[in-house]
């Protein structure tokens, strides 16, 4: 089955190693032209069915992120940031914005606040029905991967209602928000959010009762709650493996610490608590939603700083229909000298920025460090003494998200 | 002239022939795998919120979208790689498809002996073991293909046939041995009245047949010798164009030989119906009524996509060995006693 001795010779390149893999292994590549790998690739070396070495090997869909943000103005590295995790805009970009008003010294006004915490929540609700879909086809549940993809659709149009935009929103931006809420929004996202409590119930007549979807999932990619907290997991996966560590909680940014919410745990720290988790954080977040559209409080959703220097006639069409355009102020914003840092709890972890000024139009240097590049390092750990079908389950389960790792 | 157009007719209503290839054989066959992909599109659509493939022919509801796959799979590009072996990996899936139907042949779909294809009385042990035949090369065309995933695959298919054959048989025997016949003509005429039909007297057997087709014919929840996210297409990841219809296509028609041999045993054959002397009388209508029974069952498989994931390799032979060959014992145990007891004397 092997190749040659004398092919063997032949494909030796400068600067590639020849690993040896050890007798009676049979090395397997999963991906990156695999369809359940997704943009990344899996190494893995099988003894027989089991998995002995599973070695994850990131960096397909990077783009330089980091060294593209040192290029443009403050305001444009956002719907590049935005790009890692599209369906999780709000929530990756924010800690951006945040560093950069840190740097600025301004605090957004309050209304600003509420409606982070309100695209943070739903694109928070669309990244999870995004993993669970994934999730639902690797196990071979085709039920399981078209219900969530359809009913996303329902947070996207509510996101498109809010920003005007499916999904790289572009929402927050330094000082606020681009525009406010618009008119019937309150009652869309209510319909939302009843229509999609009832549908977690089918999901988990469906999907999470089902005997055969349990049997694959209870007991397999077991992360132990030391092996989650040695290993730096974040985000649902790390709550499941029953470790509180949520940055909503531990360090309340925007309106976190006005709303009253909890944070789902789960003991097990296996793939069916994993998938069980995503669930109760949509309950979660749809309870966010509702409050904080009944505690939002009135005002401008953009910082005086910026209003004072936006043309006059864009003051008017705000005040008449209620949607602003950006304020040319943005196109050369110039933010002082300084380091700062932020951290936001994205769909799938924490993410960290931090951003270097010279005081000039454009970053000196932007760092991110994403939730699912922390992730990525589990695989090595779990997947070893399961078989090759346990890979597909362990994968979907941690909601791994190559553009978000790759950056 | 007219010799040879008789000859032509003669030869097309030769039962061996007319069998195999018309009906219930290849062709029926085709049309009935086309209904059924159509329809496990279309099930499963409703049930996830979609319509399924609507675009070519909206007024048969997209019936026609598989005659264009088909159509698209038959001018693709057929690549067979370098490294292949070639003969193996050309024959064993040609082989796997005339043997998948093969069985046919000793399966009576009448009562008339005159349209019995080779008439016999063993033909439940026959048919039997004619489907045993087509799994072997599905294994031979993975191991040709010399790629690692469908050495895999083909060693999950491997598994799989040794852990349902056993079932498949001792379930079949036991439809044969309450009615105390190995004549398949004999056990659908002991089924005549409704409520004798072995499916509601021996359930247990039905059951158990039921998963062993579900099992070879890599039905949801087994469907795991060529399960997509873990092993890209099991054994016929190397196959491209018109050979992976055929792979396809065998598989289809492997599920529906087995399920007219499940409606045969089970569902009481033509049974509502008794053949009458003449061609249409005697041998159309009741092979029309056996054909729709094994597409209600196929049907039934198909919905299953649509509810199940997928198990675990581990776990299905584990199911199967100790949870459906006890089930099929009991069903051999049941029809014994139902034998005893003389249900169908």
């Amino acid at each position: 089955m092997s190749a040659s001795p004398a092919l063997k010779d032949e494909i030796k390149l400068p600067g590639m190693d020849l690993k040896k893999i050890g007798k009676d292994l049979y090395e397997v590549f999963i991906g990156p032209q695999h369809p359940g790998s997704g943009h990344m690739r899996i190494i893995i070396r099988v003894d027989g069915d089991v998995i002995v070495e599973a070695d994850p090997d990131l960096g397909y869909v990077h783009r330089t992120m980091e060294k593209l943000a040192e290029g443009r103005e403050f305001i444009k590295v956002i719907p590049l940031m935005e790009r890692m995790a599209i369906l999780d805009a709000c929530n990756i970009t924010l800690p951006y914005v945040e560093a950069v008003e840190k740097l600025m010294d301004i605090e957004p006004p309050p209304r600003a606040k509420y409606l982070r915490v309100l695209l943070c929540e739903i694109n928070r609700i669309a990244s999870h029905l995004y993993g669970m879909g994934i999730f639902g086809v690797f196990l071979g549940h085709s039920t399981m991967y078209m219900w969530p993809f359809g009913d996303r659709e329902v947070f996207v149009e509510l996101a498109e209602k809010l920003t005007g935009a499916r999904l790289t929103h572009t929402y927050a931006v330094p000082g606020g928000v681009r525009r406010d809420i618009p008119q019937g929004f309150r009652e869309m996202a209510e319909k939302a959010a009843r229509y999609m409590e009832k549908k977690l119930e089918d999901y988990k007549r469906i999907f999470l009762d089902n005997p055969a979807i349990q049997k694959r999932l209870v007991d397999v990619g077991v992360i132990s709650k030391n092996l989650a907290a040695k290993l730096g997991i974040v985000g649902p996966n790390l709550r499941a493996s029953g470790i509180r560590y949520d940055v909503r909680i531990i360090e309340p940014y925007e309106a976190y610490d006005e709303i009253d919410f909890e944070v789902p745990i789960y003991e097990e720290g296996d793939a069916y608590a994993r998938a069980w988790i995503r669930v109760m954080e949509i309950k979660q977040s749809l309870n966010i939603i509702r409050q904080v559209l009944e505690k939002m409080p009135q005002g401008d959703p953009l910082h005086e700083k910026f209003w004072a220097k936006a043309p006059k006639l864009y003051k008017t069409v705000y005040e008449t229909t209620g949607r602003a355009k950006l304020i040319p102020l943005y196109a050369n914003l110039k933010v002082p000298a300084g380091r700062a840092i932020a951290r936001a709890e994205a769909g799938r972890g924490e993410v960290i920025y931090v951003v270097e000024s010279e005081n000039k139009t454009k970053p000196y240097r932007v760092r991110v460090v994403s939730p699912s590049f922390r992730n990525a390092i589990v695989f090595k750990y779990i997947v070893p003494g399961h078989r090759i079908a346990d890979l597909p389950a362990i994968y979907g389960s941690i909601d791994y998200f190559p553009p978000e790792a790759d950056r | 002239m007219t010799g040879i157009i008789d000859f032509i007719i003669k030869l097309i209503i030769w039962p061996p022939l007319f069998q195999l290839v018309l009906l219930p054989g290849l062709v029926t066959a085709l049309v009935v795998v086309i209904f059924i992909i159509w329809f496990e599109r279309k099930t499963a659509a409703r049930v996830q919120m979609r319509i399924g493939p609507y675009h070519i022919s909206p007024r048969l509801g997209g019936f026609l979208q598989l005659i264009a796959d088909l159509t698209r799979y038959a001018f693709q590009e057929i690549i067979v790689p370098r490294t292949v072996d070639r003969a193996v990996f050309i024959g064993a899936p040609l082989t796997a498809l005339v043997l998948s139907v093969v069985p046919v042949v000793a399966m009576p779909m009448t009562d008339i002996p005159r349209y019995f294809p080779i008439p016999m009385d063993y033909s439940l042990i026959i048919s039997m073991g004619l489907t045993t035949l087509s799994p072997i090369f599905i294994v031979a065309a993975a191991w040709a293909s010399n790629n690692k995933f469908a050495l895999i695959g083909g060693m999950r298919e491997a598994f799989v046939i040794t852990a349902y054959e056993l079932i498949f048989i001792i379930s079949g025997l036991s439809a044969g041995l309450a009615v105390l016949s190995y004549n398949i003509v004999d056990i659908v005429e002991a089924q005549a009245p409704f409520y004798k039909w072995i499916l509601f007297t021996n359930p247990i057997a039905a059951l158990a047949m039921y998963a062993s087709i579900l099992m070879s014919t890599s039905g949801f929840p087994f469907e795991i010798p060529e399960a997509e996210n873990e092993i890209v297409a099991g054994a016929f990841t190397e196959y491209s164009g018109l050979m992976y219809g055929v792979n396809m296509g065998s598989a289809y028609i492997k599920r529906f030989v087995y399920t007219l041999l499940f409606s045969l045993l089970f569902l009481g054959g033509w049974a509502p119906y008794t053949p009458q002397p003449g061609f249409i009388a005697g041998y159309l209508i009741p092979a029309v009524i056996v054909v729709v029974k094994a597409t209600i069952v196929m049907a039934t498989i198909s919905f299953l996509r649509a509810v199940y994931g997928r198990l675990r390799i581990d776990q299905a032979l584990d199911g199967a060995w100790r949870i459906f060959i006890p089930i099929a014992l009991a069903g051999l145990l049941l029809a014994l006693l139902e034998a005893y007891m003389g249900v169908y004397a």
